[in-house]
């Protein structure tokens, strides 16, 4: 079992750094924000972080924290312009800032290290501090979904309006969630640059788009289980599916347009949807009784 | 020389024109942000080659292209995003994207290996190679060709939307589509005309830049996405005229930096454009269809 | 105990004038109606004071305080409550989830406490779903407290749609055709409803159609055709009105 555990353990710790990921990109979602600009967040934590500390010598932890800082004012900048636009435009405005990260970190060479990007980092980073990152993050992703933000971005998730009707403003809450997007996305770039001997710019771009929204996708946008899911299928699939290693991007491909399509929600908030709806469905049950032959009569 | 690159810069703002008019078409009636546009211009330029290779004449292996993409861009629209209708419109954008991303990864992939990573060229003597000067300027039979194909298209495509019952159909279902199911005209059809259509042009566009860089390989499509988003933004959604003017402005934009500007750069300058122009004028340069706003009062 | 008052109100379309010069007021502890044919701007008015449309002149201000500029989130922060012509409930949410929204303006908790789930936002959480569940109790549903609201029968949406906006005790309350589509019975109990709201300070406006339910339940009516208010006065005044009564029929 341990030998098992030792050998994949990298197969883990890349899990955990795809789920932080995608929490990152989840939390935007969550709150009706149609952001693809986890991938940007991300680039800057990463290389804000691996230049403090390989370059201006800062100590690995301070390093850290200020590439999740780094994120987090990112996410905020980033908020502003986008307070105006909604739905794909949002969309198209995100991947341009992903885009345009990837350009500046191939272009300002004395910085970044240009296309060959940083290399040589020490490791400094193992599955202990991934996990401790997760379960924070997870943590407090918990507690707000479960307070008044976690309930205002639901609202403004369904239905803007209404939401504003009832006191939501959409302004403010969209920027904490821009904010806490590039926060734990500044985070987990940090904690991939210490972890990784190398970042170079194009582990930003479309690709790391691609696997997080497929977490996403195939895990579900709503609960907090869902990016788990949704990441150990984005991992676990090349490894699984070894002899299909070759066809790897097609299986992903046709399986994400399946899923979108059939399980929306995603295939662990399905499942629990189901799990949920036979509940009510029994409790609904009763009350029909009770209610067709009750003082109110008509339905 | 300031002007031959302006001359380049037209004619490659000529096939970005090719490229965003089919996307832009795409965007304006459905809503639907199909970033599986790039992978379907790659496809058509692998089917012609494959058919010039197989003995085809050129003429005849683009229309083989354009056909093939048609038929996947509908194929696309039917057993894809039309299948997302019933769900919310925040969810159908999602899952719209979603979708297009998959079929672009499907279509990328078989491309790879169909190809195995490696890049193609087209067999010597595919198109000649000839010159012509004047006024100072070269060009090329190809960029001439180039011209005249999107001149022509761009003039057909016009008249069709403006002139024809069907073109106002399209129109139609652009700007309302639920009054346009009302008034009994057959959102089906018209989604399938704007997806084959779309499909063609990028096929036709896949070829042309096939041609004029003579290489083919199955990541190509990618930058071209890019400037599809820059085309729409900048030139409105929805207005096709606005498109064909921006494409070529960005043609023009790029050999410029190109030919000045250190390698690199233009890439950042064109998207940081495109961020500022989404920011102060989403309805673009040439006015659009307005961009949803937030909940302020109206 | 508030005021809302609208100050010759004015907002148009290009050439069209939807509403054209409307001054009311609707104070607390009373039910006051808003009725007009079709197309009389009767929504439009909801929009406008309710934050949704800009104004293009005149004020409407909140006991002296004008909101005619305010985002609708502001708006409703300041106690104005509104419910929607056709029913908008959050979908995807239950039926007592779509209540507990209702009490948004009212929480106190923190950012900090918010994110870090202090006993402060988590003790919140727990006492509004408590008072969640006392206000289905009241409107009979508790039975449909985990229901997806947008399962729900037309009837039991429009309840849903009630707690929402009642859940925060709002000191006004825009009431957006609330019966329309229920028949005398259903209409009559949700009059004693928000008759029983007036009676407990708040000052409900009403914009109805039907005309026999807002003569039974408001003290005051205004009358709105083409933009413009050609009547006002007490219900039974307003119906025995010539003027009144040929903005209906002639429509």
């Amino acid at each position: 079992m341990m030998e098992f555990f030792l050998a994949n353990q990298s197969v883990f710790d890349f899990f955990l750094l795809t789920l932080g990921f995608s929490y990152s990109q989840q939390i935007v979602l969550r709150s009706g924000v149609f952001s693809l600009a986890s991938a940007a967040f991300a680039a800057l934590g990463s290389y804000g972080c691996a230049y403090l500390v390989m370059r201006s010598g800062m100590p690995v932890a301070l390093g850290i924290v200020f590439g999740a800082l780094i994120g987090a004012a990112a996410g905020y900048l980033t908020s502003v312009p986008l307070a105006r636009l909604r739905g794909v435009y949002q969309a198209i405005a995100t991947l341009a800032l992903v885009e345009v990260t990837v350009a500046v970190a191939l272009y300002a060479e004395p910085i970044t290290g240009g296309a060959v990007g940083f290399n040589g980092i020490p490791k400094s980073i193992g599955t202990w501090q991934l996990l401790l990152a997760i379960f924070g993050v997870g943590y407090v992703l918990y507690a707000m979904s479960h307070s008044r933000i976690g309930r205002g971005f639901d609202a403004l998730r369904q239905d803007e309006y209404v939401a504003a009707s009832l006191g939501v403003s959409s302004r403010s809450q969209h920027t904490l969630a821009f904010i806490a997007s590039g926060l734990i996305g500044g985070l987990f770039g940090a904690l991939q640059s210490m972890y990784s001997y190398s970042i170079e710019p194009h582990q930003f771009g479309f690709g790391f788009m691609v696997s997080t929204l497929a977490a996403i996708v195939l895990g579900g946008r709503r609960t907090l289980m869902g990016p788990v899911v949704g990441s150990a299928i984005v991992i676990l699939l090349p490894e699984i599916a070894r002899p299909l290693a070759e066809y790897r991007q097609i299986v992903v491909g046709a399986v994400l347009v399946i899923v979108v399509i059939y399980a929306p929600q995603g295939l662990a908030d399905t499942f629990i949807a189901w799990l949920s709806h036979r509940k009510t469905d029994a409790s609904a049950k009763t009350a029909a009784h009770e209610i067709t032959g009750g003082s109110n009569g008509h339905a | 020389m300031f002007a031959q690159q302006v001359l380049n810069g037209l004619i490659s703002g000529a096939v970005y024109a090719l490229f965003a008019l089919g996307f832009n078409l795409i965007f304006g009636v459905q809503k639907v942000l199909n970033l599986a546009h790039g992978a379907i211009f790659m496809t058509g330029a692998f089917v012609s080659y494959y058919a010039v290779v197989a003995g085809l004449p050129l003429w005849l292996a683009m229309l083989v292209a354009m056909a093939v993409c048609a038929v996947l861009s509908v194929l696309l629209d039917r057993f894809g995003f039309q299948l997302l209708r019933k769900y919310s419109v925040a969810d159908a954008e999602f899952g719209a994207l979603v979708i297009s991303i998959g079929v672009g990864q499907v279509l990328t992939s078989v491309a790879q290996k169909a190809s195995e990573t490696k890049v193609l060229s087209f067999p010597f003597g595919t198109f000649p190679v000839e010159f012509y000067r004047g006024m100072g300027l070269r060009i090329s039979l190809l960029q001439v060709t180039i011209a005249a194909l999107v001149a022509v298209l761009v003039v057909c495509l016009a008249y069709f939307l403006k002139k024809t019952s069907f073109g106002r159909q399209v129109r139609a279902v652009a700007i309302n589509p639920r009054a346009s199911a009302l008034l009994g005209i057959n959102g089906g059809s018209v989604f399938m005309l704007t997806f084959g259509v779309a499909g063609a042009l990028a096929a036709m566009a896949g070829v042309l830049i096939a041609l004029s860089f003579n290489s083919i390989q199955f990541l190509m499509g990618e930058p071209y996405m890019l400037k599809a988003f820059v085309v729409v933004v900048l030139g409105g959604l929805g207005n096709l005229g606005g498109a064909v003017l921006a494409s070529l402005l960005l043609g023009v934009a790029q050999a410029m930096s190109a030919a000045y500007l250190p390698p690199g750069l233009s890439d950042i300058l064109i998207y940081a454009t495109l961020f500022v122009v989404l920011i102060f004028k989403p309805n673009g340069l040439f006015g659009g269809a307005v961009a949803p706003a937030g909940v302020g009062r109206q | 105990m508030a005021t809302l008052e609208l100050k010759d109100v004015r907002r148009y379309f290009g050439g069209v004038k939807a509403v054209d010069g409307v001054s009311l007021r609707v104070r607390s502890g009373t039910v006051t109606g808003l009725i007009g044919p079709n197309g009389s701007g009767k929504s439009t008015v909801v929009n406008l004071i309710a934050g949704v449309l800009k104004l293009t002149s005149g004020e409407i201000n909140l006991d002296g305080t004008v909101i005619s500029a305010e985002p609708a989130d502001n708006v409703a922060r300041r106690g104005v409550a509104r419910t929607f012509q056709n029913i908008r409930l959050l979908p995807e949410a239950s039926v007592l989830d779509n209540v507990v929204i209702g009490f948004y303006r009212l929480e106190k908790a923190s950012l900090m406490a918010s994110l870090l789930g202090l006993p402060s936002s988590r003790r919140e959480s727990r006492e509004l779903r408590e008072r969640g569940r006392a206000l289905l109790a009241q409107f009979d549903m508790s039975a449909y407290e985990n229901v997806a609201a947008g399962g729900l029968a037309y009837g039991y949406q429009r309840r849903v749609e009630m707690m929402r906006a009642v859940a925060s005790n709002p000191e006004i309350l825009l009431l957006d055709e609330p019966v329309a589509g229920m028949n005398d019975v259903e209409a009559r109990a949700l009059g004693k409803i928000f008759a029983r709201l007036a009676e407990d300070g708040m000052g409900v406006l009403v914009i109805e159609h039907n005309t026999r339910f807002v003569s039974e339940l408001c003290q005051e009516v205004h009358v709105l055709d083409g933009g413009r208010l050609i009547a006002h006065g007490s219900a039974q005044e307003v119906m025995r009105d010539p003027a009144v009564i040929a903005a209906y029929l002639g429509n």
